[in-house]
């Protein structure tokens, strides 16, 4: 299978703070990877890395093929990728339904285009009834769905969510992973940065585990949470799932 | 295309007419005087309205774009008897060149830090101007030659020509914000102005948007520039680089409401009737009090109003201006 993303070495500091060190891993085409960790592990560190908002000082990003360590945000949109914020940034004076076509006039500078492109996912993420809505009136939940819509809309290859799901409740989590299942249904290479292990468990693939910036596990879901390095850093030894993994420390 | 609904273009209509007859109407030289004016600061207004208003680049230096416009057009006229007429778009011309490099400053900065460099760049070309006394007459500035009824050199007898040409220009500045509204462009520039990040993240290229609305911008504002000199007969620094037009752009702009099609003439009828009236009634004899009472007024419809008065008109009659993407409360997009 062809690889999405490569991430080689990727290290970032701030100051004396070591956000990213050395972190390495690759998606594959149609995948759906998951990064996890405790707060302040880096996960949001490396999608800004990734998605060109900071830049790295060592290691490369490549994406289908093309190297994007440099490249501006709207490049690397513009070469399929394409991000949500951990907090959901809509342009809140427009409706729903411009805040999407803004995202579809990168593919198409027609406005009849871009707003029969927005309506598609608009209707996607199931927003269609509040289309014209100012974005700012829009529900936790629905500016989540609006961030994806505005994101699909730019007709990615790949998107990466950051904590998507933060703040929802149970009813809406099972919603939120639904539409991802059917994003991935549909080819779509995704990275989900997320807390919500029971989201994580039912969307993911593979997971890569980060902690103080670093890497310390990576696998396929069940190995991950049986980890010992991972129970101790992130899970907590109350955390059971399936195999008696071990526990303590 | 976005078609206007027909009560728009039947209020357009109205406006029109009524703008059109006011001169013959009204052929009182101090009431056109006052006409003309209203019509340049909203001409202006509309031209800092694409970057300050929607893209929300609050710039205080458009004087610079004015007094490069004025400039161009008078120096070409004097030292080489070019016709303002073309070198009003020479003006223009100018102005976009010089928009390149301050853009370039200016945009690494924002919020307050963008609108304190375009001060400092309208100064500094002030300060130039007043410097090169052999280039463009320094301080003191010159009268242009008085030729009579000329119209090719933009010269005339009547106020009302004077009065026309500004509603030209402000129905070409409105024409083109109406358009740029309505295409990807408007998008882009809301989109910019609501969250840079944001819309880096769909693939706007915030930079490149910004240069290109300043290029508009900057071009406009020359246009007022060079009118305004023709129109007063008189240039120096002081008149052409006038902080004051950096500031009445932006005023009347976010009076009546930024990022609105029709927010800067709303703003500017006001404001400038506010003024007038102050000062008849007040008169100038209280020293100070009708730019105080001028003030508080201002205050007033900062404090009540925070998104503009246009939205006091639009919420009784919401159809004559039409929703871009800036306006959300009233609905579509589609049509």
């Amino acid at each position: 299978m062809a690889e999405a993303l490569v991430i080689r070495n990727l290290s970032k500091r701030f100051g004396g703070l070591r956000a990213v060190q050395d972190v390495s891993f690759s998606v594959n085409e149609a995948e759906t990877l998951a990064l996890i960790g405790p707060n302040g592990a880096g996960k949001t560190t490396s999608f800004n890395l990734i998605t060109g908002y900071h830049r790295p000082d060592a290691g490369s990003v490549s994406a289908f093929g093309r190297e994007l360590v440099g490249l501006r945000p709207h490049d690397i949109c513009a070469h399929g990728l394409a991000r949500t914020f951990q907090v959901a940034r809509p342009f809140g004076k427009m409706t729903v339904l411009a805040n999407v076509m803004t995202g579809a006039f990168l593919r198409n500078k027609k406005p009849e285009v871009a707003r029969a492109r927005a309506r598609e996912a608009i209707n996607f993420v199931g927003l269609s009834a509040k289309e014209h809505s100012p974005a700012r009136d829009l529900t936790t939940i629905d500016q989540r769905r609006l961030e994806m819509a505005r994101a699909l809309a730019t007709e990615p290859r790949l998107l990466l969510l950051d904590e998507v799901m933060a703040g929802l409740n149970p009813a809406e989590i099972d919603q939120a992973v639904a539409l991802i299942g059917k994003l991935s249904q549909r080819g779509l290479t995704i990275v989900i940065v997320e807390h919500v292990m029971r989201a994580i468990m039912a969307v993911a693939r593979h997971i890569v585990v980060l902690d103080h910036g670093q890497k310390i596990a990576e696998g396929d879901p069940q190995q991950v949470v049986a980890n010992a390095d991972v129970i101790r850093a992130y899970l907590g030894t109350g955390y059971v799932h399936g195999a008696p993994g071990g526990g303590g420390c | 295309m976005h078609r206007l609904s027909s009560p728009g273009v039947l209020w357009l209509g109205i406006l029109a007419a009524i703008a059109l007859v006011l001169p013959v109407a009204v052929p009182n030289a101090f009431a056109i005087d006052i006409f003309i004016r209203v019509l340049l600061f909203a001409f202006i207004g509309v031209a800092w309205n694409l970057m300050g208003g929607y893209a929300k680049q609050l710039s205080l230096g458009h004087a610079a774009y004015f007094g490069l416009g004025a400039y161009t057009s008078t120096i070409l006229l004097i030292r080489f008897g070019v016709s303002p007429w073309i070198g009003i778009l020479a003006g223009g011309v100018v102005a976009m060149l010089a928009s390149l490099p301050i853009g370039a400053l200016c945009f690494r900065l924002r919020g307050p830090y963008f609108a304190i460099a375009t001060i400092a760049t309208a100064q500094v070309l002030m300060l130039l101007f007043l410097k090169f006394r052999d280039f463009a007459w320094g301080a003191e500035g010159t009268t242009l030659p008085n030729l009579g009824d000329a119209p090719l050199m933009m010269q005339f007898e009547s106020k009302a020509a004077y009065y026309y040409i500004a509603l030209a220009m402000l129905a070409v500045g409105l024409a083109v914000t109406y358009r740029i509204e309505r295409s990807w462009m408007g998008y882009y520039l809301v989109a910019v102005g609501e969250d840079e990040d944001a819309a880096e993240a769909i693939g706007v290229d915030t930079l490149r948007i910004k240069r290109h609305i300043y290029l508009i911008s900057a071009f406009l504002t020359a246009l007022a520039g060079t009118f305004y000199i023709q129109y007063i007969y008189f240039i120096d620094p002081n008149t052409a680089f006038s902080f004051n037009v950096s500031v009445e752009a932006a005023l009347v702009s976010i009076v009546g409401g930024i990022g609105t099609l029709w927010g800067p003439v709303v703003g500017t009828v006001l404001l400038e009737a506010t003024s007038a009236l102050l000062q008849s009634w007040l008169g100038s004899g209280h020293g100070g009090v009708q730019l105080t009472v001028y003030s508080l007024i201002l205050i007033a419809v900062i404090l009540w109003r925070p998104t503009g008065l246009i939205g006091v008109i639009t919420d009784g009659y919401g159809r004559l201006v039409h929703p871009g993407p800036a306006r959300a409360q009233e609905a579509p997009l589609d049509g």
